[in-house]
């Protein structure tokens, strides 16, 4: 029988949850905090938990750190990437779930180039972006340093591997049973895809370009090496207000949360979702 | 016509269809029948396109189909799984077939009205597969496929998961919506009765081998071989070992492992002259539980002692297996027999009752049930 006495064991527990949900959310609400206090008490000791709100900092982030353009520039890297990404990815991927090129081994391949770190391939992209950059085709599609094709181009390269293999299983949970009788209801092999592949592939390519996404949003060291001004990232903003003079801790909290707040938002919403769709391709039924 | 010509399909080492050679005539109703394993769904998916035969022919009123891929070959056809568009209402999986021939709405709406009053699914056309019952999902796979004007119509098992009662029911309103389509129907199913019932004609097959083509009536009255024999009918045909002896002066049969106590069964006619002739070592007597008969004493006709093994009650009648020597046999008994486990019966097997087979092949079968078997060596027993 169930009974609703409160035990000792259920006030542990959840004075324990309390204190590591304290422990972890700490730093973002102290951030938050930091981005409305007025500079002279951003670094008082002890702390101050009372203040007089301002709207100082986003001021400064906006109009003298450029951070307007910042958005813009990963808004369009993030989405043109992720946008590469899941075309590209959801083609070979259900090449590989289908046909199965290279019996696994090209598949293994792919995998094998998330296997070193991103600093291991930072500098021959620079080099490539560097001269690809002087050439007519990467003038056209805006390819060199400091241009938004390059970190487009960087960022897909990066992402596609890790969306193969996504997206791979979803659609090997698709029976072919239903590509069959879509052809044999009379449609041929690219509107089969399109019009029965894909839409119940929907969860796992959401799952894969949101994490495609996130991903493009809060990269950093690429933005940092292949951009300068015009096509800098909202994560090297966040870095620049580190400046000679000291760290400008007010603006950098402002736009930390700027930066937080879209993939928060992202990350709530479709919570549920990306949970379905992890699990989708482990238990289908 | 739908031709098949020496089609074998393997998978590596593995022959999942050996040179089947069969033809179809137009509007004709086949049913391919066959335990699991046969392969019988993959001659289906030979025929639809979509594996490709490892050698042989398929010919579609006289044009060769091997090249030709699935949607343009103008067959409809029915998963065994349904395979039903789970992202789309019921409605839009029936749309779906017509939709791809460009068909215009409104023809769209009044045909899939047509096929959804027939399989009564028409309450549940706004809902997505997902929230169907098995038996429900199963009508709207039947309906996608029925819904429009193919040349050929491939069943997997189309009513295979349905209940007795909506199944029973299915068959007749398949065989009717079938008969008005006018086209060639291939159709896959395990169930002899399903079998029987539908087709005009039935393809036996087992391990990739054509066992026996022909209409029902030939396959039950006189099955080419054990197999076909022992798959087709309810309950199974029995099978006792014997051997040539004489008996009295006559040709017999001498039942296997009664040497002791000497259990013969007669023959007669043109058989007995056949085995006179040819004198096989070994022959295996098959016999209908429904053509033979039991009673509790001895008669001319009941002469066989056998001992009850297994009494199974079905209400309308009694199906009693018994032992004759180490052989089980089937017989159907009217109800109220009142028979228990080790009773002694005497059991009548008439020479006119026997399908003899001799290496697996059919040597003769019984004549005057139905028409001459093409099989039978010596015309009568």
């Amino acid at each position: 029988m169930q009974t609703s006495k409160i035990t000792v064991g259920m006030v542990l527990r959840h004075a324990l949850m309390l204190l590591v949900l304290m422990i972890f959310l700490f730093p973002i609400y102290w951030m938050l905090v930091t981005s409305f206090k007025p500079a002279q008490e951003v670094l008082t000791r002890p702390p101050t938990f009372v203040f007089e709100p301002t709207f100082d900092n986003y001021r400064y982030a906006f109009e003298q750190a450029d951070f307007t353009l910042f958005i813009r520039n990963t808004v369009v890297i993030a989405g043109l990437s992720t946008l590469l990404v899941i075309s590209f990815g959801s083609l070979a991927s259900y090449s590989f779930a289908r046909y199965n090129p290279g019996d696994g081994h090209i598949l293994f391949f792919i995998l094998t180039t998330r296997m070193m770190p991103g600093i291991a391939v930072v500098m021959p992209f620079f080099l490539i972006f560097r001269d690809l950059g002087k050439t007519t085709f990467g003038q056209l599609f805006a390819l060199g340093l400091d241009q938004i094709g390059a970190l487009v181009v960087a960022y897909t390269v990066f992402n596609l591997p890790f969306a193969i293999w996504l997206m791979y299983s979803f659609f090997q949970d698709i029976p072919t049973e239903l590509e069959h009788s879509a052809r044999l209801d009379g449609y041929n092999r690219l509107q089969v895809f399109l019009r029965v592949v894909l839409p119940l592939a929907a969860p796992g390519i959401a799952v894969t370009a949101i994490f495609s996404l996130m991903f493009a949003w809060n990269e950093f060291l690429f933005g940092y090496i292949l951009t300068r001004d015009a096509a800098r990232t909202i994560t090297v903003g966040v870095s620049g207000f580190q400046t000679q003079q000291g760290i400008l801790w007010g603006p950098l909290a402002a736009a930390a949360v700027v930066c937080i707040l879209p993939m928060l938002g992202v990350a709530l919403v479709l919570q549920r979702y990306m949970v379905r769709g992890l699990t989708f391709g482990a238990v289908r039924g | 016509m739908l031709e098949l010509r020496a089609v074998t399909k393997k998978y590596g080492h593995k022959t999942a269809l050996n040179a089947l050679s069969l033809d179809i005539q137009p509007a004709e109703f086949v049913v391919i029948f066959g335990p699991a394993g046969a392969g019988k769904s993959t001659t289906l998916n030979l025929i639809a396109g979509i594996t490709d035969p490892t050698s042989g022919e398929i010919m579609l009123n006289g044009h060769p189909m091997n090249r030709v891929a699935p949607e343009n070959r103008n067959m409809s056809m029915v998963f065994e799984n349904y395979a039903l568009y789970s992202h789309l209402s019921v409605f839009e999986n029936l749309a779906f077939p017509l939709r791809a021939r460009g068909m215009g709405t409104p023809e769209v709406k009044q045909k899939v009205a047509e096929i959804a009053t027939i399989l009564q699914i028409t309450p549940f056309l706004e809902r997505k597969p997902g929230f169907l019952s098995g038996g429900q999902r199963q009508r709207v796979a039947l309906g996608r496929a029925l819904v429009r004007d193919a040349d050929v119509y491939l069943l997997d098992e189309p009513i295979s998961h349905l209940d007795a009662k909506l199944r029973h029911r299915m068959r007749g309103e398949l065989k009717a919506l079938c008969q008005r389509k006018e086209a060639i129907v291939v159709h896959v199913t395990h169930d002899y009765r399903e079998a029987m019932s539908l087709s005009h004609r039935m393809v036996v097959i087992n391990k990739g081998h054509l066992m026996q083509f022909g209409t029902p009536d030939e396959i039950y009255h006189t099955p080419a071989n054990e197999f076909v024999a022992s798959f087709v009918g309810e309950p199974p045909m029995s099978f006792i070992d014997t051997r040539y002896a004489q008996y009295q002066g006559r040709v017999a049969l001498l039942v296997s492992g009664t040497e002791t106590q000497p259990v013969h069964l007669p023959v007669n006619g043109q058989a007995a002259e056949f085995l006179g002739r040819a004198q096989p070592k070994t022959l295996r007597v098959g016999v209908r539980a429904s053509d033979i008969s039991i009673e509790r004493s001895a008669s001319a006709k009941h002469d066989i002692p056998a001992e009850v093994y297994v009494v199974e009650t079905l209400g309308h009648r009694d199906i009693i297996t018994v032992k004759i020597g180490a052989h089980l046999v089937k017989v159907v008994a009217a109800p109220g027999m009142n028979l228990h486990v080790k009773d002694t019966v005497w059991v009548n097997i008439g020479p006119e009752t026997y399908h003899l087979f001799g290496d697996e092949k059919a040597i003769a079968h019984p004549t005057g049930k139905r028409k001459p078997a093409p099989v039978a060596a010596p015309e009568g027993v």
